[in-house]
């Protein structure tokens, strides 16, 4: 008997448990024990009846029992000692002994046990039900799994009968006349256009597109309207932002350090492209995924690949092997929700609970992706663009060769030195991995290796820190004789975000504890055999890929596939209806919901097909039907609210709140500064008035209007938003300097337009906001409103801020507000001056500053600044060097003009060490110490990264023959110097402080916020206490450029501006009805 | 404050019959708010409550190999072991182990449950905030503060449920999604109070704008939704956007007087340290949050050495002496102001980082980080103090006895509020999502 089993065994578990189901159930006292003794204490966490699984354990059967978990099988009918269940019974390891918490078992429990299992576990009779019949059991999928909708093969249903020509109103109309509803009518037309605007492009209609339509006597002047929004640059920009959503697009790493990346944005250029030429639906999907394998050569299908690449990424990390399995994970979870719509994460684990997905399902997915090795180095253009680049590259290289070679032999041993001090870090296996020769690696040591090289990279960027002394002089000046060459330089190529392979050869998943290697295939309940039968795969060409990701796309994208068009044609609906026909828009398994009109949605996804994956055909169609014009009044509501409260039938259209990207397009068009001209290209901070698809996504950093109307965090694919209401996005729409802002370029605007009449303003408001003009009642209540504020006292804080167009921005990592400044404002702050007692003993400078970008000449960008009134005055300035700076680019920078030793009169230029990089908030400081009689004197200057905390307060000290300055009484300037344009400073200032003497390091304001050593001014432009006040106690209050920061009036907050922003908070400037 | 007497003064609590979330009701609440004390960055457990004699003894030698290999965040598996160069006594009536690091603390013994086998998954600060605060070393999950906020509401509609605190300017690793509701609707998110006049972003009305004119503002604001609303009357968010407005104003009018420290007496102030610059930073914010609990804030978030100044990668003595004087006698203060009052019983106090430190040495002075072990504490809503909970191994490393993972500290926090750890659920995408993942168990025993 044991022999024949293990016979048995040899075959197979399957044969085991269903083959011999009479030799196992056995009646028996010892059976019937040792199964109650499992219900008692294992029960809890390992059966059906508990809904539980732990470990991908199930021990209510003696299936689940030999199938096991994740540590393999857990009985061996026969031997007690290969039974993992009964070892970790007999454990004394607190990771792995069972029960984990509660009693241990006694001694004759465990005797009972071993005795069973020795016996060969027979099953009791009393217990051979299944456990749970609505369940599939482990080495089948039930027929009833496999009737599932949503995966059967999509059918062409007939159309119902009636009278509606749009196809679509066929099926929700028969199905309003199924629950007796009757439909609303059409939407006005005014309505209608503002809803339409908003859902094909995101933006709102002008008041004259909104006039010419309303007017427009055209009977097909909506179908126009359609064809004109779809057919809109904008359309693209809108329909992005969903697919952004979905494959959680982001500029930034989203761990402690959230490093940008600088070239993200090209796939985000490429699906918004892709909508505006209305690329075919399969080839979009076929691209993202193998781009690489399926369209060599073609620079959009290289770009696409971004989609492989949006996971986080955590820059020091030495799990190496940790972090590379998150980022599978990560592929294959977004992969699962937005071409599969099921969620495949849930069968990482362990076998899904709801849907039949298996655990190896998971990981014959994640076999298509593993193979893949990230890379930025993949270029997205065309050959002869590569050729001229070659060439302008190479009589760049031929110019600078001796210079270049010069550098390395400097940077030699440094590099050395980093790379030894970056690889030691690592554990051992990972370094083996490193230091063995590429040739020699196995494709995973190759993934491995690659990921921890990231590392190594991440050192190199930084040599120029650790290069010390006369070397570090010597470095700099040989890269600013390289920089000479610059304009040889061909500008960068067109860097993607995309991967390679390790090989031709696959490098099939493994499912952890287990140790099942898993080769690529697709779903196993789509499948005849269980498990699914391995893909077919053919490697690519040139031997380079393994074709595997081409085969998935082949197979997604292949008409039989069940879930592509369902999946795109529901997304599309959800788009227009804010309710997918199914609502969960990526998942269509069991925890979702069945379509509510589930030919409608087959018949979508069939036309879809047979147009050739058309996607804006198939909007168009869905936006001119009668169901999405329809009005949100009905004249008798009462049965609908009654029957479908939810409107699932359609009866009439939902009001929908905006998204927050829609929400701030429009406070920006209201105002008339949206930048509508951007259309591409890098990505921009969220204060640029751009459309927010060009903003930067830091995951770790968000925009607040964004943040309080439910943008969704873009760490996971999201395939909906929310809509919430808070307190909170209340005090931000009512208090916020943005939103009051908004209030006044929109007052601006209906001046402009609608010049001295107050009737007139109110009507243009009302037309842009809301599409239409006011009522009468709400006429008269504008009216009033502008009355009542006039006759208010004139507020006494109205500040030269306002009027001079002062911008708060927040500087990311710290409180409050900072002051924004446009390149070129040439008007910087300014404060009274100090007094030569004052100065006497040197100064120090202190600022927060995120620069917006240097001067491309080798101009100064100014943050502060004394100028003399004439030459014999000389002066002082403080800030960062332009990009052709004869010393150093993007350096701190100290320059005077004064006495100096010797009793000579002229320059003292002193550049920093230390270098900024744009869009980065940075605590700065130069601290000065003239020189005397004992000697030179010096300038400390500081610098610390404040959206890294890794990063120390850096100095560097530059030693000084400055005797002091002659400029002591005149203006301290902040931001700028004078009218010059050259000079100003481009993008956030904030808590700039000017103090006496050379402060020391406990003294600086980075190190002690709380401690004031009693400044000469001190200016953090906070709301409360006075945006351009002196927060020093000095008195010396900030005016900007020429204009006194007396209160202006006229200035500012004016009634028409208070009268738009409190429209700017309304519900129907925020909805759509 | 400029226009909260527009409006309809009203407290509003969940009211009777609002329907439970799912794994609310059938566990008794024991707690009704949580102070959570996040020392972030990583305090040493060897140094401060767990005492390991052979540490000081094989200090300078490699781990012994019995010990296993361990992947550290600075690669010092392999650096020799740091001797402790801490006293250690046992305190209180139940003689729990402290330093001399944390005197104050010592002194309430006998409130503290102090768990020595805490467990954790991420080795660096973003994967271990991440965790501590939403269960996931990777991002996207909601915090626990936005599950309890989900699971129970508020107790007071005119403060946020759920408020964070730091200590300083820097910020707290992953910055604020830290507090953020992840995949749940924005309302549940944390709020950070800041320092300063404006303690929440907005709250003050603009330099600019006159209270008449905020007024104006708010009835003409107020008119024009309520005409919008009443259009459509079966849509309850827009209801929800007129309640908003006047819950902002509410808050306008209460939050300052909760940040207003004035009445507090002398006594109070000394209790936490308020006249002693060392302590006066980490005293505000432990007075600040007892008000809050007060005023029925259910969970107060303190981030002590916000910006990982707990990161002691060297330096040691100096870093840890510095953070322990400045937070111990808060600490303290809080526990006994909140057991004075008679507070103590529903709120439930807590201590820890994002994990711990190693016994092994970096840069000849520091520890490098270590998740596999460490030591938290709780105290109040129904813990039972006086109690030391599990156990690491002879040197600290890694949990021995009753490990308690994340979850299982997270499912602890949530039972004691009542809340069932695997039956509260969250739809998101259609899944039931959990606060701690579907993993984790209560350990009921802390309450005795």
């Amino acid at each position: 008997m044991p022999l024949r089993l293990s016979i048995l065994l040899g075959l197979g578990l399957t044969v085991l448990t269903v083959g011999t189901p009479t030799l196992r159930a056995a009646d028996n006292a010892q059976a019937e024990q040792a199964v109650a003794l499992l219900e008692a204490r294992c029960f809890k966490c390992h059966s059906h009846s508990a809904g539980k699984n732990k470990g991908g354990l199930v021990m209510d059967s003696l299936a689940g029992l030999t199938t096991g978990g994740d540590g393999g099988a857990a009985l061996l009918p026969g031997d007690p000692s290969k039974s993992l269940f009964l070892q970790n019974i007999l454990s004394v390891d607190p990771d792995v002994m069972m029960p984990p918490k509660g009693e241990r078992l006694t001694k004759d429990e465990v005797a009972l046990l071993t005795g069973w299992v020795k016996d060969g576990a027979p099953w009791p009779q009393s217990r051979t039900k299944a456990p749970s019949a609505d369940r599939y059991l482990p080495g089948t999928i039930g027929a009833k799994e496999k009737a599932w909708w949503a995966y059967q093969p999509v059918k062409r249903p007939d159309l119902p009968a009636g009278q509606a020509r749009n196809p679509i109103d066929r099926f929700i109309d028969a199905r309003l006349t199924q629950e007796g509803l009757t439909a609303a009518g059409e939407a006005e037309r005014a309505i209608l256009i503002r809803r339409a605007s908003f859902d094909a492009t995101g933006l709102p209609p002008s008041p004259e597109a909104v006039t010419g339509f309303v007017q427009d006597p055209d009977p097909q002047a909506y179908e126009k309207l359609i064809d004109r929004l779809l057919a809109s640059p904008a359309y693209g920009q809108r329909m992005a932002r969903a697919w952004l959503d979905l494959v959680r697009y982001a500029d930034s790493d989203g761990f402690r350090i959230d490093d940008f990346r600088p070239t993200a944005w090209r796939y985000r250029d490429y699906v918004i492209k892709a909508y505006n030429e209305n690329k075919p639906y399969d080839r979009f999907v076929q691209e993202q995924l193998a781009g690489d394998e399926l369209f060599p050569g073609d620079p959009e299908a290289l770009t696409a690949l971004g989609y492989l690449r949006h996971w986080i990424y955590e820059y020091n990390n030495r799990d190496v092997r940790g972090q590379w399995e998150n980022i599978l994970n990560d592929i294959t979870d977004t992969t699962g929700d937005v071409f599969l719509g099921a969620g495949m994460q849930c069968a990482r684990c362990h076998d899904h609970k709801f849907d039949p997905l298996l655990q190896r399902d998971y990981y014959a997915l994640r076999s298509f992706f593993n193979n893949t090795l990230p890379v930025e180095d993949r270029i997205a253009w065309t050959d002869p663009a590569a050729a001229e680049h070659a060439r302008r590259l190479a009589s760049w290289e031929r110019k600078t060769q001796a210079i270049r070679v010069e550098i390395a032999a400097l940077e030699k041993t440094y590099r050395e030195t980093a790379t030894q001090k970056a690889i030691e870090i690592f554990p051992d296996d990972v370094q083996a991995m490193i230091l063995k020769p590429a040739a020699q690696r196995t494709p995973y040591e190759q993934q491995i290796a690659a990921l921890a090289w990231r590392q190594v990279d991440y050192e190199y960027g930084r040599l120029d820190r650790s290069i010390k002394g006369a070397d570090s002089v010597k470095h700099a000046d040989l890269k600013r004789q390289l920089a000479e060459h610059d304009q040889l330089k061909p500008n960068e190529p067109p860097f993607v975000l995309a991967v390679r392979e390790t090989g031709a050869q696959g490098l099939d998943a493994v499912i952890p504890k287990k140790n099942t290697v898993v080769p690529p295939a697709f779903l196993t309940v789509l499948s005849g055999q269980y498990p699914a039968e391995p893909a077919k795969i053919t490697p690519t060409a040139d031997g380079t890929s393994t074709g595997r990701r081409a085969a998935l796309a082949r197979w997604l994208t292949d008409k039989s596939n069940p879930f592509t068009a369902r999946l795109a044609m529901n997304r599309l609906w959800q788009l227009s209806f804010r309710r997918g026909l199914t609502p969960y828009a990526s998942d269509l398994g069991r925890l979702g919901e069945p379509p509510s009109h589930p030919e409608l949605l087959d018949w979508l996804a069939a036309e879809f097909m047979s147009k050739g994956w058309d996607q804006k055909a198939l909007h168009r169609l869905i936006l001119t039907s009668a169901a999405y014009r329809r009005s949100s009044s009905h004249p008798a509501p009462q049965a609908g609210q009654l029957k479908d409260p939810q409107n699932t039938w359609l009866w009439r259209f939902q009001p929908q709140r905006l998204e927050a990207e829609q929400i701030r397009d429009a406070l920006f068009a209201a105002g008339g500064d949206l930048q509508a001209d951007k259309q591409n290209g890098p990505s921009v901070v969220y204060s640029e008035p751009t459309r927010s698809i060009f903003t930067r996504i830091m995951r770790n950093n968000r925009d607040p209007l964004a943040d309080v109307f439910d943008a969704p965090q873009w760490f996971n694919s999201a395939s909906s938003r929310d809509v919430t209401t808070t307190p909170i996005q209340s005090l931000l729409l009512l208090n916020s300097p943005f939103m009051l802002k908004r209030g006044e370029a929109l007052a601006a605007r209906l001046t402009k337009e609608a010049p001295g009449d107050d009737a007139a303003q109110v009507r243009r408001l009302y037309q842009v906001l809301f599409a239409r003009l006011p009522t009468a009642t709400e006429a008269a209540q504008a009216a009033k409103f502008l009355q009542e504020v006039r006759a208010q006292k004139p507020t006494a804080a109205v500040s030269a801020a306002l009027a001079n167009d002062f911008q708060p921005e927040k500087v990311p990592f710290r409180d409050g507000q900072g002051a924004h400044l446009e390149s070129s404002h040439r008007k910087p702050f300014l404060a009274s001056g100090a007094t030569e007692v004052d100065l006497a003993r040197g100064f120090t400078i202190e600022a927060v500053i995120v620069p917006r970008t240097v001067s491309d000449t080798g101009s100064v960008r100014v943050i502060a600044a004394q100028v003399g009134k004439g030459k014999a005055d000389g002066y002082w300035q403080f800030g960062v060097t332009g990009q052709k700076s004869r010393r150093a680019p993007r350096v701190l920078v100290l320059q005077a003009f004064g006495p100096l030793l010797g009793d000579d009169f002229g320059e003292a230029v002193h550049f920093s060490g230390l270098r900024i990089e744009m869009n980065k908030p940075y605590y700065v400081a130069a601290a000065v110490r003239y020189a005397d009689k004992n000697g030179p004197g010096e300038v400390t200057f500081s610098l610390k990264d404040l959206a890294n905390d890794d990063e120390p307060l850096l100095h560097d000290r530059v030693i000084t023959r400055l005797t002091g300055v002659r400029t002591a009484t005149q203006t301290i300037q902040l931001g700028g110097k004078g009218t010059d344009a050259e000079s100003s400073f481009h993008g956030v200032l904030d808590d700039l402080r000017f103090s006496a003497g050379p402060l020391n390091d406990q003294a600086l304001l980075y190190a002690n916020e709380d401690w004031r050593p009693d400044p000469l001014g001190f200016w953090r432009f906070e709301n409360k206490s006075g945006t351009l006040s002196d927060s020093s106690g000095k008195g010396r209050d900030l005016a900007v450029g020429a204009v006194k920061a007396a209160p202006d009036a006229k200035g500012g907050a004016t009634p028409l501006a208070a009268l738009c922003h409190a429209l700017l908070n309304s519900s129907e400037f925020l909805y759509v009805e | 404050m400029a226009f909260s007497d527009l409006l309809a003064k009203e407290i509003v609590v969940p009211a009777p019959g609002t329907p439970l979330q799912p794994g609310v009701g059938q566990i008794k609440p024991r707690a009704k708010s949580v102070i959570f004390l996040f020392m972030e960055g990583g305090p040493s457990q060897m140094d401060l409550y767990d005492p390991k004699p052979l540490l000081n003894k094989l200090a300078g030698q490699r781990l012994p190999e019995s010990f296993g290999s361990v992947i550290t965040a600075m690669g010092e598996s392999k650096s020799p072991l740091l001797a402790s160069k801490r006293a250690w006594k046992q305190h209180g009536q139940s003689g729990q182990w402290f330093s001399d690091w944390i005197p104050h603390i010592a002194s309430c013994a006998d409130d503290l449950a102090v768990i020595r086998s805490c467990k954790a998954d991420g080795i660096n600060h973003s994967a271990g905030v991440c965790q501590m605060n939403t269960g996931s070393i990777l991002a996207g999950k909601p915090s626990l503060g936005s599950w309890i906020n989900y699971g129970i509401g508020s107790a007071n509609r005119n403060l946020p449920a759920f408020i964070v605190m730091q200590d300083n300017q820097s910020s707290v690793i992953n910055g604020p999604r830290n507090w953020g509701a992840g995949f749940m609707p924005a309302g549940y998110q944390g709020v950070r109070l800041t320092g300063g006049s404006e303690p929440i972003p907005n709250l003050n009305t603009p330099e600019a704008v006159s209270a008449d004119l905020q007024k104006s503002k708010l009835q003409l604001i107020n008119s024009v939704n309520r005409d919008f609303a009443a259009r459509y009357p079966d849509r309850s968010e827009l209801g929800a956007r007129l309640a908003g407005y006047e819950m902002a104003a509410r808050m306008q009018a209460e939050a300052p007087g909760v940040v207003d420290l004035t009445g507090e007496t002398e006594a109070t102030r000394k209790l936490y340290g308020l006249d002693d610059k060392t302590t006066e930073g980490m005293g505000r914010l432990c007075l600040l949050s007892r008000r809050m609990v007060e005023q029925g804030v259910r969970f107060v978030q303190i981030y002590h050495g916000a910006g990982s100044k707990w990161d002691a990668h060297s330096k040691i003595e100096s870093n840890h002496a510095g953070l322990c004087a400045s937070m111990d006698k808060p600490v303290a203060g809080l526990l006994k102001d909140l057991k004075a009052r008679g507070l103590l019983e529903d709120t439930l106090v807590v201590w820890g980082g994002e994990f711990g430190r190693t016994p092994m040495s970096e840069k000849g002075d520091g520890r490098d980080h270590n998740p596999t072990g460490f030591t938290m504490w709780m105290a109040g809503g129904g813990v039972q103090g006086g109690q030391t909970i599990g156990s690491t191994d002879d040197l600290g490393l890694r949990a021995v006895d009753t490990p308690l993972h994340v979850h299982d500290l997270h499912a602890t926090i949530l039972w004691l509020l009542g809340i069932d750890n695997m039956g509260l659920t969250y739809r998101y995408k259609g899944r039931p999502e959990r606060p701690t993942q579907n993993e984790g168990e209560p350990y009921k025993k802390i309450v005795g």
